[in-house]
């Protein structure tokens, strides 16, 4: 029991900083990327590579590229990196001047892609099999397991902490105001002069490393990482956040981080067993979410916790 | 080259595919102006209704005209009952597709959960195999190719020699003009998305005839060769989509037979993108509804 706290910890934790990524780039900038969860991948990936020794070393069981035997807090930095530079691979497909369900959809198919990529070439990341690394709670190995375990959960709070305060930075004052801006009207942004490309890639390398960064968390916490984690539809589950909470809010997606990944996808955990079928509850959880993403689009579009509007000047 | 010969006869076929899936996303996205990402799923309920069909005993043939026929009033209603009052609610765009992607995934575990998350087949379909200037083609790939032909004939001829047609290809281009010349544009909606469910009700029903084995996510891949052959002909214009069709199989099906198998997607995607990136109004320039594609 004890132990299903630390997970629970450490799963809103990571999906605190996804979604906060997720919020920066849709929420805030207004750029829908359907892509998100490949950030959250490379970081993933990018963690477990640094991490392993060479794959011939480690007996050849399963294929990777790398192997650079690296520390935790290395491996961390690098996996946050390698998900801002994917970040920035994804959002040159939204660069175009196109339509922005349109960008969504070459998103979309940018993450589908990289899943079907990933799969295929078994000789990259061990194709569908996915990679797995031991040990668990990599810089507390030789710890307790009470230790290792609250350690663990230090860590993700310490970084969920960090993260706000870097968030905070791109979210409020100047550079928040701006990217509302381009969010509301791209063209009167850039007809006063601010740079929408810049702002653009900016923001996805931004929120890109917070996906690589959870994603780096994430699988230092459950030792293993393959396609199946990161379908197109777990971008979903972060998207239901952002929107229940509140599109451009950082407390609403907070909020909406809890109730999502919390309540709904562990609750449905807790469900009597309905039928012989064992993957059934998962199935149900994602069918709430959809439904639950439509309900809120159609009847609450701003969410439980709306973004403040700024007031300028004295109000009459 | 005879390797290349039989490659591009395979490539015909699942163009053949391709294009009636691409052509059915054209027709829907050429009216309404939505990019309907829910098309996927949808595409996964034809082929899971053909083969619920096929093992009450149903031949795969009429399995396919049945369910297209069922995915076709699917699609009426979706429209009518989700999308249709959005758009009216002036709901954003990018909104809507993401309404549109939920709505996919929600259908696609109604459907895992009735049907399981295990691979299916429809059994041996393919039948004889006939051997036409150096193509190797199977019974069921080939009644496919004509299936398709007919009806993108059937489609041709709809939109330029009936009055019906001619409303929804008034309607596509400017749906406020239309309604003033007392055109019923809910009306003419409706078939427009009853067209491009049965079209996309066929195209699932054939890929799954065609392929070995398939599973719950069939539609979600299947997106991407079908939105590269979409792009390819310029979104929105069905006679595009045909050849985009064509092209993506037989260019997916080349890269395959000389690379890996998994391959023939990653050159739907390539294509995709360099044309996103290139031409996004597709090979053939704006014509049918593709000029409202700038943002």
């Amino acid at each position: 029991m004890e132990y299903y706290l630390v997970i629970l910890l450490v799963y809103l934790g990571t999906d605190l900083l996804a979604a906060w990524g997720l919020n920066l780039e849709f929420g805030v900038a207004g750029i829908a990327n359907l892509a998100f969860i490949v950030t959250i991948a490379a970081g993933a990936y990018t963690y477990v590579i640094c991490t392993l020794s060479s794959p011939a070393a480690g007996g050849g069981f399963q294929q990777y590229i790398g192997g650079f035997s690296l520390p935790f807090p290395l491996a961390v930095v690098a996996g946050t990196l390698m998900g801002g530079v994917v970040g920035v691979l994804i959002g040159i497909t939204g660069l175009k001047r196109l339509r922005q369900d349109y960008q969504a959809v070459a998103m979309l198919v940018v993450s589908l892609m990289a899943a079907t990529i990933v799969s295929a070439d078994t000789s990259f990341l061990n194709g569908n099999a996915g990679v797995a690394i031991l040990p668990q709670f990599a810089p507390l190995s030789d710890q307790d397991p009470e230790i290792q375990h609250w350690g663990y959960v230090a860590i993700v709070a310490v970084a969920c902490i960090v993260g706000f305060l870097v968030l905070r930075r791109f979210t409020d004052g100047p550079i928040g105001r701006t990217l509302r801006a381009m969010r509301d009207d791209e063209s009167a942004a850039a007809a006063v002069g601010k740079d929408v490309v810049a702002l653009r890639l900016m923001v996805q390398a931004v929120g890109g490393a917070f996906g690589g960064l959870s994603g780096a968390l994430l699988v230092a916490f459950i030792g293993g990482w393959s396609p199946g984690a990161w379908a197109y539809v777990e971008t979903l589950a972060l998207l239901t956040a952002v929107i229940v909470g509140g599109m451009g809010s950082n407390r609403g997606v907070s909020v909406g981080t809890f109730l999502i990944a919390i309540l709904i996808l562990q609750g449905v955990q807790f469900l009597p067993q309905i039928s012989f079928r064992i993957g059934l509850r998962e199935d149900l959880g994602w069918i709430l979410l959809g439904t639950l993403t439509i309900v809120f689009i159609w009847v609450r579009p701003q969410g439980v916790l709306p973004e403040r509007r700024p007031k300028y000047g004295r109000s009459p | 080259m005879e390797l290349l010969i039989e490659a591009i006869g395979f490539g015909i076929a699942s163009g053949a595919v391709i294009a009636l899936g691409a052509v059915g996303f054209s027709v829907q996205f050429g009216m309404s102006n939505i990019l309907n990402i829910t098309y996927g799923s949808l595409m996964t309920l034809g082929a899971y209704l053909g083969l619920f069909l096929i093992d009450r005993g149903a031949s795969a043939w009429a399995a396919l005209g049945l369910a297209s026929l069922v995915v076709g009033a699917v699609s009426v209603v979706f429209h009518r009952a989700l999308l249709a009052p959005l758009v009216r609610r002036g709901t954003r765009a990018f909104a809507l597709v993401i309404v549109t992607v939920s709505a996919g995934v929600v259908l696609q575990y109604v459907i895992v959960a009735f049907a399981g998350p295990d691979a299916k087949s429809y059994g041996e379909q393919s039948g004889q195999t006939f051997r036409l200037l150096g193509f190797i083609l199977t019974a069921s790939q080939v009644t496919i190719i004509l299936l398709t032909l007919v009806l993108m004939l059937g489609l041709h001829l709809l939109l330029t020699r009936t009055t019906l047609g001619r409303a929804m290809r008034a309607t596509a281009s400017n749906r406020i003009l239309a309604q003033s010349c007392g055109i019923n544009t809910d009306l003419v909606s409706d078939v427009a998305w009853l067209l491009s469910g049965l079209l996309c009700g066929a195209a699932g029903v054939a890929l799954a005839i065609t392929t070995v084995s398939f599973d719950f996510t069939l539609g979600p891949v299947f997106l991407i060769p079908m939105i590269a052959a979409a792009v390819l002909g310029g979104i929105g214009q069905p006679y595009g989509a045909m050849i985009g069709g064509l092209v993506v199989g037989v260019a997916g099906e080349v890269a395959s037979a000389y690379t890996n198998p998994e391959y023939s997607v990653v050159v739907a995607f390539a294509i995709l993108i360099a044309m996103l990136l290139v031409r996004p109004r597709g090979l053939f320039g704006a014509a049918w509804a593709t000029r409202r594609l700038a943002a």
